[in-house]
């Protein structure tokens, strides 16, 4: 360990903030994504042997390193990694690829400053590459692609290279040329300095340079051209050097690097990782064109100037400024994945947790290598590494003492499905309730809470997949020996017309009195959940009551008197009153809230309002009638088709609701060949036929509760 | 401003016809327009249009994506409500969403056979029977007449006409008829031809073909912001 840490502090010396790419890999699930890091720790040294994703040798690739990914081939938690290329220094932070997990693609992108884009240069650019790209672009993060298997059947990197540039909007540009494809993938022709590579050795280490092929200089030669003229204009030096033919390697690189930065071009890097082709220029791609730290501006909240945003600056010097964007259980305590955007965070350094204000002392640091770790005593701006035994939920931001700034907030969604479960014995109960505090402080988009009526344990998340894996991750890591209901869909209550109300609460019948009258209207709107306005004149509701009754109305808001969904969209305009000078108290007028609410709820013509997912299937075209179909039955809006030659995207807009189980049906209605994604879109009213038979459900369940 | 107002506001009508539904079905019409002058804006609220009349309009775009086409009907609409003020304007959209459906080609990979196929796919699981159809960026260079003529009785078999939007190059001179070369080969088989015509910092609108009889009048012209139709009303 002594020997690895004076490395690291030796490496860490030398190391120049400009030498630094924190960077992400991003993709559609099963593009290759996984194979490519553990590539690329291969080559940088970092793992002596290489392993398959889905783990035939039993050791899986070491970016998975949760047992479940290892065992259904994609990626869930993202963990984070650095290697050394070139003499720079790179962070990755391996993505998840499926859209039930974005919150945690959402939260790498935010700490990273670029991107390596994969797509399968036989699917293409697929519905999660677009999903991922809309994130990326959220979050300005500069990015490069790579076509991944072209050793595969019906590769095609021209073809996904349109695609970028069609489906995605990408001024997407060939650095190389495929030597050969499928079967006869042999190497690539590097476009800059007109060489062929092709990949020597057991595991494609050796990297031979050759002269083209005479049968690709033509082609080659075209394509350099290309990529100089979409280069050359972002750089007057590179632009004059064509005209003169005085074009240098720097040159080109220069000008495609300044475009790339700000997101005016997408190089295009082509291989096939597991076959061990292409992924040494991919490396050299990556500490070429994306950015550095100092070249990406990060903004952090002043809360002493009223959230303020303010620059931060990459300066060891300054006061410290990090972000935890992950967090994991060890077996040592929990691990908090950390990036340091201004200052120096060092062991025994007492830090402030800027959410809830508390002194927290650094005890160790660690630099990950997927679930291996190695110790450090500091973490400088623009470096990512973990905290050890530090109570932090993840998007915790902590500060010096001397500064009270937050970064700013991620975008969290609310969930939309939720299922109860319940452990089946006392040791599980204990297993879970650990489990699920873990979950949620790692996750923002799961939650957990108790229904008080029926005294279930609720889980709610993004999707299907997203609380399955969480009840298969309390079932494996922690052993819980749970049963788990049905999914249930959040829906919402809301009204479509304005009512008036004039209510009186009156209890003065023996001992304490109670009084008080509300008068007002309640009426639809529809961009906030709530409002409440006060117009009483003339004192009718003495002031010191007015906060009771919005209280009153506000509890309403949590379970609406239709369904006991929650209940939004709603104005409440309190106008009259009345109150007695002995008996009026803040609980009479709160309870006159409620009884006002009540009664005037079913005035306003409420109704039920579901979640509406937006889902993208990519479909074989002999299929889309087919596919078409299936979302049509389940109430679903087809918003459009876009044809591809041999595949087909549809797009819909379908009620979550009946959206269960649908893999199955998608599954066996194409011969399996159809994949789908789904994310959350709207609320949207539910049809009057099906709002009568969920209340006729939600009545029989609430029977059977009482 | 009331839907059934906003109806009235059609960019026919403003043009002087007198219904909303100039074409009957099998009837074809034509925006002809140089790159970036506002063909699609055009098509766009003539689809709104239908869609408030409760039609559905198929939007067939070739050189678009579906994401693409969306963010035209979003800001086209977004542009109508604001302009005439129209109330419940989130209501409203989401009331003529489903009146809509959008297919995307690539320019080689359309054909009347797949787009009949498609269409089939469609209408016989009872999922969307177009009333009107857009083609936007059908390639007009090409030798399209049997194209066309395929298209015509297609659309007389189902009951819809289309309108398709036809891009004039700046250094295309006019053919004899007024239209641009490639479009006169075929200018028998449309109803009616409208043209978009850049001049100085205004667009105005010329009818070439099936215009009513009053519009030279008063040119119209459409506002280079919006890209709507000026109202003069």
């Amino acid at each position: 360990m002594n020997k690895i840490l004076a490395e690291v502090k030796k490496k860490s010396m030398k190391t120049d903030i400009k030498h630094v790419r924190n960077i992400g890999i991003s993709a559609h699930i099963d593009s290759g994504k996984t194979t490519l890091t553990e590539r690329i720790l291969f080559y940088t040294k970092r793992i002596h042997a290489i392993h398959d994703v889905r783990g035939k040798d039993g050791v899986g690739a070491t970016m998975d390193s949760m047992e479940l990914e290892k065992e259904r081939g994609i990626t869930i938690a993202s963990a984070a990694t650095y290697c050394q290329w070139q003499n720079h220094e790179i962070n990755i932070i391996d993505t998840p690829g499926h859209v039930d997990f974005t919150i945690e693609v959402e939260r790498a992108l935010r700490v990273l400053d670029g991107a390596v884009l994969v797509l399968c240069s036989v699917g293409g650019v697929q519905s999660q590459s677009i999903t991922v790209d809309q994130q990326m672009k959220r979050y300005k993060v500069p990015c490069i692609a790579f076509v991944n298997k072209c050793d595969r059947v019906g590769a095609n990197p021209d073809r996904v290279i349109r695609q970028l540039r069609d489906r995605l909007g990408h001024n997407a540009i060939a650095m190389q040329l495929p030597i050969g494809l499928e079967a006869n993938h042999e190497g690539v022709v590097d476009l800059v300095s007109m060489t062929a590579c092709y990949f020597d050795g057991p595991n494609g280490e050796i990297v031979r340079e050759e002269p083209i092929p005479d049968d690709l200089i033509d082609l080659a030669t075209e394509k350099r051209e290309e990529l100089i003229d979409a280069a050359s204009m972002f750089s007057d030096d590179l632009m004059e050097a064509a005209l003169e033919d005085t074009i240098t390697e720097d040159l080109i690189i220069s000008a495609i690097r300044k475009a790339t930065l700000i997101r005016e071009l997408t190089p295009v890097f082509i291989g096939s990782a597991y076959k061990n082709k292409g992924v040494q220029p991919l490396l050299d791609g990556i500490t070429q064109l994306l950015p550095c730290p100092l070249d990406i501006q990060n903004e952090a909240l002043d809360l002493d100037q009223d959230e303020t945003p303010v620059s931060l600056v990459s300066d060891p010097d300054k006061p410290l400024v990090a972000l935890a964007f992950k967090l994991e259980e060890g077996p040592y305590g929990q691990l908090s994945y950390i990036r340091v955007y201004q200052g120096t965070l060092s062991k025994g350094d007492t830090i402030i947790n800027v959410r809830n204000e508390k002194k927290v002392k650094v005890g160790r640091l660690i630099r990950m290598h997927a679930n291996q770790m190695e110790e450090i005593d500091t973490i400088r701006p623009g470096y990512i590494g973990a905290l050890f035994g530090i109570d932090c939920a993840s998007g915790d931001t902590f500060v010096d003492r001397d500064i009270n700034y937050t970064m700013t907030s991620m975008y969290v969604p609310d969930p939309v499905i939720s299922l109860a479960i319940s452990p089946n014995d006392h040791q599980s109960e204990i297993s879970m309730a650990k489990a699920l505090n873990r979950f949620s402080k790692e996750d923002p988009t799961f939650k957990t809470y108790v229904n008080d009526e029926t005294g279930e344990t609720l889980i709610s998340g993004m999707g299907e997949l997203h609380l399955d894996v969480y009840i298969e991750r309390m079932r494996r890591e922690y052993k819980v020996a749970l049963t788990a209901g049905a999914p249930k869909v959040a829906y919402r209550e809301t009204i479509t017309k304005r009512a008036d109300f004039n209510y009186i609460h009156k209890k003065q019948t023996g001992g304490a009195g109670q009084f008080g009258r509300v008068a007002g209207y309640i009426e639809p709107v529809s961009d906030e959940p709530f409002i409440f306005e006060n117009q009483v004149t003339g004192g009718a509701i003495p002031t010191q009551f007015i906060p009771a009754c919005q209280k009153g109305f506000e509890k309403c808001m949590e379970k609406g008197p239709l369904l006991r969904f929650p209940v939004t969209g709603i104005k409440v305009v309190l106008n009259d009153g009345a109150s007695h000078s002995v008996d009026s108290s803040e609980m009479a007028f709160q309870a006159a809230a409620v009884g006002a609410f009540k009664e005037v709820y079913h005035k306003a013509a409420p109704v039920i309002h579901e979640p509406i997912m937006k889902v993208v299937v990519e479909t074989p075209t002999e299929f889309q009638g087919t596919v078409m179909g299936t979302l049509n039955q389940r109430r679903g809006m087809i918003v459009g088709t876009q044809d591809e030659g041999p595949m087909c995207v549809i797009e819909a807009q379908v009620p979550l609701a009946e959206m269960f189980g649908y893999s199955t049906l998608l599954r066996s209605s194409t011969q399996g060949k159809a994949q789908f994604t789904m994310e959350f879109a709207t609320y949207r009213q539910v049809p009057k036929n099906i709002a009568d038979e969920i209340i006729r459900k939600v009545q029989e369940e609430n029977k059977h509760v009482a | 401003m009331l839907k059934q107002d906003l109806i009235m506001k059609n960019p026919l009508r403003l043009m002087g016809h007198q219904t909303d539904d100039i074409l009957c079905d099998g009837g074809f019409g034509a925006v002809i327009a140089r790159a970036g002058v506002g063909k699609t804006a055009l098509v766009v609220q003539l689809s709104i249009n239908a869609q408030l009349r409760k039609q559905n309009v198929l939007h067939i775009a070739l050189k678009d994506p579906v994401k693409k086409v969306c963010l035209w009907y979003d800001e086209v609409f977004r542009n109508i409500v604001e302009h005439y003020n129209v109330s419940d304007q989130d209501k409203l959209y989401e009331e003529i969403i489903p009146y809509r459906f959008i297919m995307t080609f690539r320019v080689e990979g359309f054909s009347v056979p797949v787009l009949e196929e498609r269409l089939t796919d469609l209408m016989e699981q009872g999922i969307f029977v177009p009333k009107m159809i857009i083609i936007d960026g059908f390639p007009f260079h090409d030798d399209v007449r049997t194209s066309l003529d395929e298209l015509k009785t297609m659309a007389k078999t189902h009951g819809f006409h289309i309108w398709f939007t036809v891009t004039a190059h700046r250094h295309d001179m006019p053919a004899t008829n007024g239209f641009p070369p490639d479009f006169s080969q075929v200018a028998d088989l449309f109803d009616t031809v409208i043209q978009l015509l850049p001049e100085g910092k205004e667009i105005l609108i010329k009818s070439l073909k099936g215009g009513p009889e009053n519009m030279d009048d008063s040119p119209l012209r459409l506002n280079t912001s919006t890209l709507l139709l000026v109202d003069h009303s």
